[in-house]
């Protein structure tokens, strides 16, 4: 077994243990595993389960030939104002040997919470944002993206 | 050696929405690499980028070792007041790059 997947092994298993999960996902048949997966990852993150929103638009190209530089285009959709605004945005690559990307702080001096850049993906997978809203709610969508080479190696 | 590249307008209208591009040039190394010996070359990345305006932080982002190398972030500012506008890259281990650029407000 590679480094890079016994790295793997241990990050999840960490996030899966804390989340009280590590036997019945163990248990779990392979499809089902990828969903409980991500749920363990996220109630392990963030306490709960965010929400699907199509306020949080995260666009990816569905295939790219190099997982090291996939462009990523995120924007929290409606207006910014003092009283309810994407606070923070992560990013997880939940297939990655390690599976945080980044976390976008805004402001409504932005105008918008909107970004683009660039991430590194080492395998097919769903990326996922979380958008943390000022006014308390959890909301989130995925994307997923088909890369053809590792761009963690 | 790092270098800050940004590309922001000189002038916009009170209260326009207007883009900035970002990057700055680095090795993004993760820590999960090799290196011919078979050692784990460290990661070094830059861990944090902030955007400030006149002095008031509007844009934040903690980088993580997924982020590509080079860096690469465009955002967006509404124009408020004229002034500038100050960019920073923090790498691990302390190193701050910065550049900066004014705005005119019209």
């Amino acid at each position: 077994m590679t480094d890079a997947r016994i790295r793997l092994r241990i990050t999840r298993r960490a996030v899966l243990s804390a989340a009280g999960l590590a036997g019945i996902a163990a248990a779990a048949p392979r499809l089902a595993f990828a969903e409980e997966e991500e749920t363990s990852l996220l109630t392990g993150l963030f306490g709960m389960l965010p929400a699907p929103s199509d306020r949080v638009r995260l666009d990816m190209p569905p295939k790219f030939s190099s997982g090291y530089t996939v462009p990523l285009d995120l924007t929290i959709t409606g207006p910014m104002t003092d009283a309810a605004y994407a606070r923070a945005v992560h990013v997880l690559a939940p297939r990655n040997p390690l599976f945080r990307v980044a976390i976008f702080h805004f402001t409504p001096a932005n105008g918008e919470a909107r970004v683009s850049t660039r991430i590194r993906l080492a395998q097919p997978q769903h990326v996922i944002a979380v958008a943390e809203m000022s006014d308390g709610p959890l909301l989130m969508a995925r994307a997923w993206v088909e890369v053809e080479s590792d761009g963690c190696a | 050696m790092p270098e800050p590249r940004v590309i922001s307008p000189k002038t916009a209208a009170k209260g326009e929405i207007f883009q900035i591009r970002s990057l700055i040039t680095h090795q993004m190394e993760t820590g999960l690499r090799r290196d011919e010996a078979g050692a784990v070359i460290p990661r070094k990345i830059i861990n944090e980028f902030v955007c400030r305006y006149n002095g008031e932080t509007v844009f934040r982002v903690e980088l993580h070792e997924a982020m590509a190398a080079n860096p690469y972030l465009e955002f967006y500012v509404r124009a408020d007041e004229s002034g500038t506008l100050e960019f920073t890259w923090a790498e691990d281990g302390g190193a701050v790059f910065s550049t900066s650029r004014d705005l005119t407000d019209t």
